[in-house]
């Protein structure tokens, strides 16, 4: 992400997570983006941002940013950073969807829908930090 | 968020509108909890006013019905539409719940 990036950082909790959502909307409109796919987007920051701040400094605290910039007209690349512990979420697996209800497990939700609403991800550890970069929306929305 | 519920003759009905997200998601298991524990058995989610839902409100959905389940109850969903709908047909989780459109033929069912 260079330098005309927008950028914003705050605290790295629960709580500010509705600013970062504000914030990156303001990009997605200036980007073109159909306001029938803000809740996607909103969807994929929270779905990040709540790994950041359940995991990646517990139990300290730190700092989240959020950086954002057009990537032609109608889509949005978007990079988070944390300086927490070294975590990919890609790495995650998937949940295991041929079991029944009793014994689906409860986890692996969000970064399952992440994939599913987003053109590209990909997840570098650089100078300490965790950098998850996405472009959004998903080919075809 | 805002949880309006209503007590029937078979199960309460719970209907729920505006965003489930991170900062609130645990109000709906909550409410769920109180019902179950004054012994409902079946518990109706009306959705139709719901706009948003992340994986940590499913996650309230998913333990509320294995809950329920496992006291031979239910969690029955109702009026799912928009990126809620999406959001359950993506992760899979549509199949797991008696889903209707409406909450009258939910109540048939009962």
């Amino acid at each position: 992400m260079d330098d005309s990036a927008s950028r914003l950082s705050l605290p790295a909790g629960v709580e500010s997570i509705t600013a970062f959502c504000e914030f990156v909307r303001v990009g997605a409109v200036a980007a073109g983006i159909d306001g029938s796919e803000i809740g996607k987007l909103d969807l994929v920051l929270e779905e990040i941002l709540i790994n950041i701040a359940r995991y990646a400094y517990a139990p300290l605290s730190g700092v989240t940013e959020v950086s954002y910039m057009p990537e032609g007209h109608g889509r949005l690349r978007v990079e988070i950073a944390d300086c927490g512990r070294a975590f990919n979420p890609l790495d995650v697996d998937s949940p295991d969807f041929s079991r029944g209800l009793a014994d689906r497990p409860i986890g692996g939700l969000g970064l399952f829908l992440i994939k599913g609403l987003v053109e590209f991800i990909a997840y570098r550890r650089e100078d300490n930090r965790n950098i998850l970069s996405f472009v959004f929306p998903a080919a075809g929305e | 968020m805002t949880i309006e519920p209503t007590e029937l003759d078979k199960a309460v009905l719970l209907k729920v509108s505006g965003r489930m997200d991170a900062e609130n998601a645990h109000q709906f298991e909550q409410a769920c909890d109180h019902w179950i524990s004054l012994g409902a058995k079946h518990l109706i989610a009306d959705l139709e006013g719901l706009q948003y839902v992340s994986s940590m409100g499913l996650r309230g959905f998913l333990a509320i019905a294995q809950k329920l389940q496992s006291a031979s109850g239910s969690l029955i969903l109702c009026g799912l539409h928009g990126l809620p709908r999406q959001v359950f047909e993506m992760t899979r989780l549509i199949g797991l719940f008696p889903v209707f459109e409406t909450t009258q033929q939910a109540i048939r069912t009962l």
